[in-house]
């Protein structure tokens, strides 16, 4: 576990033993510093620790290990391991063009302003269908819109391999229209072997940490 | 355990009371990095500690001074 989330669990605890003083003995109350002990137990403590807390949380559901605590979404995290350079989704974890951490958040949520409430929005959807309804089997998860070059370029946009490319530069056109999203990065014949679980089981898988 | 008869003394052990249970869920929850430990951590969590909050600032509110 975190130190971090040791250390919220240790406040957490401590608010709770201090709270239970008040509940015990309400009379302590009636005196001025019974009082300043009331607003600061009953209101500033639990603030703090439902801030802090959520934070805290906030920042674990970003990581790979939360994503892939689902059952359903195992395969995808195998996925990342598969040894084939031209899988995307395997080649950015494997060479830390994403952080190893939280691979599927960086490229799964939106560039755009609330992009991260956006996210977590579309995680309580997830969470609706799968403890809710019957979840689509894992190669059949598709995603809720088509995905936005948006967030290729929020990392690639003026970079030299990019930029300079040889295949991106072999047609004129082709870069405007990648960065106005016309043509996308990967349904358009270019990147389209993202995560392809369906033919995981004929590949060779990495065995090496991230 | 007996609530005091003093009302407002009776609404800080019940304010109390809500900010340990939100506490202790919130605290449970962060055992696991689970998507159901997160929503039980927003929701159940989150409303018992806003709940207990909302009773404490009410039970200030009504406090009555003798000159009214």
């Amino acid at each position: 576990m975190p130190f971090e989330t040791t250390l919220i669990i240790a406040l957490l605890f401590i608010s709770a033993a201090l709270i239970g003083v008040i509940v015990a003995r309400p009379g302590i109350t009636v005196t001025r510093g019974g009082k300043i002990m009331a607003f600061l137990v009953l209101l500033v403590l639990p603030i703090l620790c439902g801030a802090m807390g959520i934070s805290s949380e906030l920042e674990r559901s970003k990581t790979t290990k939360f994503c892939l605590s689902c059952h359903i979404m195992e395969p995808y995290g195998q996925s990342l391991r598969v040894d084939d350079p031209s899988y995307l989704a395997a080649a950015h974890f494997q060479n830390h063009r994403v952080p190893a951490d939280s691979a599927c958040y960086t490229c799964h949520t939106n560039y755009a302003m609330f992009g991260s409430v956006k996210a977590k929005m579309a995680g309580l959807r997830h969470i609706y269908i799968y403890y809710l309804t019957t979840p689509p089997a894992p190669e059949n998860i598709k995603l809720h819109e088509p995905y936005n070059n948006r967030e290729c370029l929020h990392c690639h946009l003026g970079a030299r391999s990019f930029e300079e490319g040889a295949v991106h530069n072999a047609d004129p056109e082709l870069l405007p229209a990648v960065k106005a999203n016309k043509v996308s990065c990967i349904s358009s014949g270019c990147h389209e072997v993202v995560h392809n679980v369906a033919t995981l089981n004929k590949m060779k898988m990495w065995k090496g940490q991230p | 355990m007996k609530l005091s008869e003093n009302p407002l003394e009776r609404r800080l052990q019940v304010s109390g009371m809500l900010l340990i249970l939100g506490l202790l869920t919130e605290m449970v929850c962060l055992f696991w990095a689970r998507p159901l430990s997160f929503l039980a951590f927003i929701s159940v969590g989150g409303a018992l500690l806003l709940l207990g909050i909302l009773v404490y600032l009410l039970s200030v509110l009504a406090i009555r001074h003798p000159q009214q």
